[in-house]
């Protein structure tokens, strides 16, 4: 086996370069590999089955390189049920993705409990923090850009594949909400830090695992499908009624941003701050009518809406926020709600991310998540007006309960800044537009009819029309 | 006032011939002196006993009758003792260990018979207390036990003792009941029937003073601080447990005391006096049990057990009332989230102890154990009519709450079997009977049991006009249509059905005893918990062998089919083996582990080691 750890990279590099395509996580799927070079590489412990961590850099023919973080495992000998998890082989070692395995999974945990350090590498458990070992463990299988590892029911470590310098704010944010003792977040039982080419850098968080626990965009479908299986019922007439959980999701949102404030402190944005989020919201637009003319006929209007953002002379609170709040990143517990997942949006750059903003701006998001669980079964469907009206009426009434829980715990109503939450939102469902056209040209309906909608247009028919 | 009124001594010719005492038929008088005078054991046979199995309720399947409802063997049109007798062999085949009976004391039925006149008689048209012994001593005959109501709290206004009470302040009766000059005393006590009674308190225009009553005006609160009144009680319990009683569901139990400056509910006083009657039983009688109704919080009920550390010493079990209007909710919104909230409320309960579950009984559906959003979200979604609501709650059988879906009959049924606890049906429910909400207060749920499409359903010889109450009529739920005579003749009826599940139930003590763990899971439609049981095959029983039975059961509350990933990583290298028709199925790996159920369907699953499977 080859000495050293650096060594034992250099000799898969091939092999990452066939294999990290075959990953979820891996941004570069369409984009040709010119090289993957390890830029750290840390051996964790020295007996067999071994396990080493990398940062390894990709080099791509065009464009700019990325830097992941992968673990691998090395055995002489590979197990039947470890066989999907293989990378390459150097000597007589097969090397494979370490956190399918087991003993390997609980290495981590052993190194977080005993707050050991490995090269630059640093286990930290949280004060107080009781972290159990020798359980089984399994990796979580959903579209995600991270990987998980759940251990039994007890804990949950994310890794971050796409370190970058600086303080993490999942971690940074979960840690702050954990010692005020907010109810509504996964307490944070450690992190694994370290130092990347002389900064800091956060490599993964162990958070308590929520085990009966459903996400927010689960719960919400399930019930768009119940009251579209009526006949003729309404949204408050059904069964399968949202309203009380969107109620009681937004008060738990608004905890979390008084929590946050309480953590965290707050501060104003004037009227200079209003005309630069304004002109971002611009130069967003004139971008995403580029890349999708459809948004055309409505880019005046829109324009009006962030033009008047700029308007905005009384200065507004900001204050740290989730940043990326949507249903999928809420989950539903025995005893109430959990946000999850506060990397803030994965496309802006981390000083941007770590920002305060408005909690308009998480508001906004949940908002538009509510739009797309109503509308997200006509895609594709044709025009229905009786499903698309009913879908409406599912969106306004949970839409509402939403801010009225929201307001009943933070004491005001988000609704009352009409010109922010609605550029907020607009902004979003400009956002949205971009992205789906990208990666699910048929979902593009969903925001765009929603900007119809707010600006009054008349709506388009959730799908395209059939070509004559 | 009611018209049942004291009755003097028996005169001379109705007096027994030999010993002189009065006919025991006629319980309890009140002698010339003012002494209430009441019937002891010694006038009647007692049942033959079963064998004393101290744990038999824990692992029982309870079936809640009303003798009023159930068999009329008189033909006066009101079911009685004898009739429910004669339909043993029935509920013995459908598998019932346990009849609870509902009051059946002599009373002016204001209450439904919880206003009790006569702790020592049998209402006249349910029969005679040798009646009850003959019940007794048949179902025992068939491994069948009874229990009934003991309402401990109050007595009707009728009961001597109040006339006693009422008539003589200084007299031996005075201080039986809770009297005082104002009305003002405990107002922190909440008023239970809101919707008929003002004030805890109502004046007594003989007595000229108030007396405290927690449920209706015609229901005067027993004095609990009078030691007599507590003697008093042991004696009515050892009266009925000496005739060959299995135990008594007792009724009311937070409020039998009163204090100052408290919600007079749950207070110290009430569990001391509960495990003093604990211990006559335990002593004197082992075997029988007490089942609490106290209709609070898990975390309160527990309570009621009495101390874990000796198992419990106060009731064995006790009723588990939020559990059931949430699995309704969880159901309608097609989320776990309410059941599995519950379920992680509910504290361990003492070793000794269980739950009683149900989904419907002779009361309405009660809302009082859910919150104000909850409730009218169960108004809207189960009682759309405002005939179907009562006091706080639904008064609807399950079938016509289910839109007589069997689908959800069975996904119902199948919970109430596999949730922690020991379940309690209500007669009727097995074959899917329907109520009547026209007919007043909860007599909508009371209508007489449906036999066989003959006359009257098959439940009495009276003419039709003489019934207690109609029988069901319409197309859907009459007689006609659901009926225990065709039901019997297709193995695809629901009564058959149920019986192969409540048989199934008994196969796996895990069912009864076994530990409840929640799997949770990414869907959220979808229920899945397994119950474990490592012990011996008889609990209790050191010579019986140890076994380990595990139970995984998934519930769909989805009308939509709908697929679930299980997190069974702990039994890998197991396979499951369902239980309905025993068919194994995959074994289980080191992925989540995957099924896929129907619209409103449900698994029942053994896990057993593979090579058990193979073999
Ligand atoms: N504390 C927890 N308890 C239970 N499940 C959790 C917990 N935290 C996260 N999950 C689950 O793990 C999955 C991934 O979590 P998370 O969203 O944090 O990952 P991510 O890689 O940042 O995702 P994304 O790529 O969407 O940003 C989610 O499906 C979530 O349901
Ligand atoms: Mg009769």
């Amino acid at each position: 086996m080859s000495p050293t750890a650096t060594d034992r990279a250099v000799a898969l590099a091939g092999a990452f370069a066939r294999w990290l395509p075959e990953q979820r996580w891996f941004a570069g799927k369409h984009r040709s590999i010119e090289a993957v070079t390890p830029v750290s590489a840390v051996p964790l412990g020295d007996v067999q089955p071994r396990l080493d961590h990398l940062v390894v850099e990709v080099r791509y023919a065009t464009g700019e390189p990325e830097r992941y973080q992968l673990l691998v495992g090395w055995r002489t000998a590979l197990p039947e049920k470890l066989e999907h998890a293989r990378i390459g082989t150097v000597g007589s070692h097969v090397g494979f993705a370490g956190l399918w395995d087991d003993e390997l999974a609980d290495l981590l945990l052993g190194a977080l409990a005993g707050g050991e350090q490995h090269g630059g590498l640093v286990f930290r458990p949280e004060p107080g923090a009781t972290i159990t070992r020798g359980l089984p463990s399994r990796v979580v299988e959903v579209e995600q850009s991270n990987s998980s590892v759940v251990f039994d029911e007890e804990s949950i470590l994310k890794l971050f594949r796409r370190p970058t310098p600086g303080a993490n704010p999942d971690v940074e944010l979960n840690r702050a909400l954990r010692r005020v003792g907010c109810p509504h977040v996964a307490p944070l039982l450690g992190e694994i830090g370290g130092e990347l080419s002389g900064a800091a850098v956060s490599y993964g968080m162990l958070s308590a695992y929520a085990a009966n626990s459903a996400d927010g965009w689960a719960m919400a479908t399930a019930s768009v499908r119940d009251l579209f299986a009526e006949g003729d019922l309404k949204a408050d007439e059904v069964g399968g009624d949202f309203a009380a959980e969107a109620h009681r999701l937004g008060a738990a949102v608004a905890a979390v941003h008084t929590d946050l404030v309480t953590a965290l402190g707050s501060g104003q944005r004037d009227a200079d701050g209003h005309a630069e989020l304004s002109a971002a919201m611009i130069g967003r637009l004139a971008d995403a009518v580029r890349t999708v003319p459809e948004l055309a006929r409505y880019a005046a209007r829109l324009g009006a809406e962030f033009t008047a953002v700029a308007d905005l002379t009384a200065p507004y609170p900001i204050q740290r926020i989730h940043g990326d709040l949507h249903l999928g990143q809420a989950l539903r517990t025995p005893t109430g709600w959990l946000l999850i997942d506060f990397e803030g949006e994965p496309v802006k750059p981390l000083a941007e991310r770590v920002r305060s903003d408005s909690p308009l701006r998480d508001v906004a998001g949940m908002l538009r998540s509510f739009d797309y669980a109503a509308e997200h079964l006509l895609v594709g469907e044709g025009a229905d007006h009786q499903l698309e009206y009913r879908a409406q009426e599912w969106a306004a009434r949970n839409r509402s309960a939403f801010t009225a829980g929201y307001t009943e715990a933070a004491g005001q109503d988000p609704g009352r800044h009409r010109t922010l939450l609605r550029a907020y939102e607009l902004d979003k469902a400009v956002y949205e537009v971009v992205y789906e056209a990208r990666h699910r040209p048929a979902w593009r309906w969903i925001p765009l009819r929603s900007i119809a909608r707010m600006l009054g247009f008349e709506v388009p028919p959730p799908g395209d029309l059939p070509s004559a | 006032m009611s018209e049942t009124t004291l009755r003097r001594p028996p005169e001379a010719g109705r007096t027994g011939p030999d010993d002189g005492r009065p006919d025991i038929d006629d319980g309890s008088y009140v002698t010339a002196d003012g002494q209430v005078s009441h019937p002891v054991p010694d006038d009647f046979r007692s049942a033959r006993s079963l064998p004393a199995d101290p744990h038999w309720f824990k692992r029982a399947v309870f079936y809640e009758v009303l003798v009023r409802a159930f068999n009329d063997s008189s033909a006066d049109g009101c079911g009685d003792l004898r009739g429910l007798t004669a339909k043993l062999d029935y509920l013995s085949w459908l598998g019932v260990d346990c009849l609870w009976l509902p009051p059946f004391y002599a009373s002016p039925l204001r209450d439904g018979g919880y206003d009790i006149s006569d702790f020592y008689q049998v209402l006249p048209e349910f029969g005679t207390v040798e009646d009850f012994v003959l019940l007794l001593d048949e179902a025992h005959q068939r491994g069948i036990r009874v229990i009934t109501d003991l309402v401990m709290n109050h007595t009707s206004e009728a009961h001597p003792w109040f006339q006693e009470s009422r008539r003589n302040p200084d007299g031996d009766y005075g201080d039986f009941y809770v009297w005082s000059d104002a009305d003002e005393r405990y107002p922190q006590a909440r008023i239970i029937f809101v919707d008929t009674e003002e004030s805890n308190w109502t004046f007594d225009p003989v007595r000229r003073q108030f007396y405290w009553h927690r449920f209706f005006s015609h229901q005067p609160d027993l004095n609990y601080d009078n030691p007599r009144v507590q003697e008093e009680m042991l004696s009515v319990l050892r009266f009925w447990l000496n005739l060959g009683i299995d135990g008594f569901r007792l009724d009311a139990v937070p409020y039998l005391f009163e204090r100052d400056d408290t919600n007079c509910e749950n207070l110290p006083e009430t569990h001391a006096f509960l495990r003093s009657v604990r211990k006559v039983v335990e002593d004197e009688y082992p075997g029988r049990v007490l089942l609490a109704e106290a209709n609070q919080w898990p975390t309160d009920v527990v309570e009621y057990f009495g101390d874990p550390d000796v198992g419990g010493d106060e009731c064995h079990m006790a009723f588990h009332f939020p559990l059931m209007p949430r699995i309704f909710m969880a159901v309608r919104r097609e989320s776990r989230f309410p059941i599995s909230e519950i379920m992680a409320q509910t504290p361990a309960i003492p070793s000794g102890c269980q739950w009683g579950i149900f989904l419907r009984n002779h009361d309405e559906l009660t809302l009082e154990m859910v919150s104000d959003e909850e409730r009218d979200y169960m108004y809207g979604e189960y009682a759309k009519d405002p005939r179907m609501r009562a006091n706080i709650g639904i008064r609807r059988r399950l079938a016509p709450l289910l839109d007589n879906d069997r689908d959800q009959l069975e996904l119902f049924t199948a919970m109430l079997l596999s949730l922690p606890g020991s379940p309690i049906l209500y007669y009727g429910d097995e074959i899917g009977m329907g109520d009547n909400i026209w007919l007043g207060d909860r007599d909508a749920v009371r209508t007489p049991m449906q036999w066989t499409p003959d006359r009257n359903a098959g439940f009495s010889q009276a003419n039709p006009g003489r019934l207690y109450l109609p029988t069901i009529m319409d197309p859907i739920y009459g007689y006609q249509a659901i009926n225990v005579e065709s039901q019997l003749n297709s193995s695809s009826s629901l009564l058959h059905w149920t019986r192969r599940m409540i048989e199934i139930r008994k196969r796996h003590p895990a069912f009864a005893l076994g530990d409840f763990h929640d799997l949770g899971g990414s869907n959220p439609s979808v229920l899945s918990y397994l119950r474990e049981y490592r012990g011996h095959a008889e609990e209790g029983d050191e010579s019986s062998p140890e076994i380990h039975d595990v139970v995984l059961c998934v519930n769909n509350l989805s009308r939509f089919p709908q697929p679930i990933e299980l997190n069974l990583r702990q039994w890998e290298g197991w396979a499951p083996i369902e239980l309905s028709g025993l068919v194994p199925f995959p074994p289980i790996g080191e992925l989540p582990y995957l099924l896929t159920l129907p619209g409103h369907g449900f698994f029942w699953f053994q896990i057993s080691p593979r090579d058990e499977v193979t073999s």
